[in-house]
């Protein structure tokens, strides 16, 4: 009887007799990694800390009838200026290093990674230089509130152009050792959000600071 | 007379707290004359109302495009998944 059964069966489902296994599902991939959400809260946490840092800025700055006050260096405004444009470039660059890794060029890749890391280099070193100049100059944390509001703003950012540098630059060494490819890239793609975010922070406060 | 200390207690704070030149109604008060730090105040609040507003719009828009961009992705791929499947399994097309 068993055997006659089986005999039947295939007849059967080919003729309607019963539902065909219903396809194995499959789940639904994440939108991001954690490591990407948790940068992107990083990075709104870091932008209200700059919200502040600019907020009080603008209570002074608004506040003064006469600014920059007197006897006070002026700011570097051209010098700044081109430096804004090698920051912005970089992020251009560290844009076309994640392109790479998804394209699979990893020669394209460490080249990329490279230039982004030269230009960041050249970007603190000139600030450094005119800090340097400024100081002789007379304008320090302490000389009055227009030298610390400078060194708070623009030295914040400095020392987050700094950490990012630091992170490409463990970035470019892991890139180096191939640890990064077109499925797996994670490590790349937050530290380009967070270089695209220290980037993007610049031109406002350039335009804040030394412009305004 | 412990209740008489007490009271007396809470009759000079109550004084403390109701002589007018201690007490601000806000913390800046003094910038109330329509100047200069006036002014710098109503920017400085206008701008930090608005920032925890931008950051969380910025953060909230790019979830929603990349959540758009990976499902679009995704049913571009689905599409064709089908396809493959029935043409390789004749037993799903129901034949």
């Amino acid at each position: 009887m068993d055997e006659s059964l089986t005999a039947i069966e295939p007849k059967q489902r080919s003729f309607g007799g019963g539902e065909p296994p219903a396809p194995p599902v499959q789940p639904t991939p994440p939108i991001g990694s954690n490591a990407w959400l948790a940068v992107l809260i990083f990075l709104g946490a870091e932008a209200m800390f700059f919200a502040g840092l600019i907020g009080a800025y603008i209570v002074f700055r608004v506040g003064s009838p006469i600014w920059p006050p007197p006897f006070q260096p002026r700011l570097p405004i051209a010098t700044t200026g081109v430096n804004t444009l090698i920051l912005i470039a970089s992020a251009v660059t560290v844009r076309l290093a994640l392109k790479a890794v998804i394209a699979g060029n990893r020669k394209k890749l460490i080249l990329m990674l490279g230039v982004t890391a030269m230009l960041g280099s050249i970007f603190l070193a000139v600030q450094g230089l005119e800090w340097i100049r400024l100081i002789h100059f007379g304008l320090t944390v302490s000389s009055s509130v227009y030298g610390g509001l400078f060194y708070m703003l623009i030295g914040f950012h400095g020392l987050h152009v700094l950490g990012a540098l630091i992170w490409l630059l463990i970035v470019f060494w892991l890139a180096k050792q191939g640890r990064f490819s077109k499925e797996r890239h994670v490590g790349l793609q937050t530290c380009s959000m967070y270089w695209t975010f220290v980037v993007g922070l610049w031109p406002l406060l350039y335009g804040l600071v030394y412009l305004l | 007379m412990k209740l008489k200390i007490l009271l007396g207690l809470s009759g000079a704070f109550t004084l403390l707290v109701y002589l007018p030149a201690i007490a601000n109604a806000c913390a800046v008060c003094w910038a109330g004359d329509g100047g200069p730090t006036d002014n710098a105040f109503n920017w400085s609040v206008l701008f930090l109302m608005a920032a925890p507003y931008t950051v969380v719009g910025s953060i909230a828009a790019w979830l929603f495009c990349t959540y758009r961009r990976s499902a679009a992705k995704r049913a571009k791929n689905e599409a064709k998944q089908p396809l493959v499947r029935l043409a390789l399994n004749p037993e799903d097309s129901g034949r």
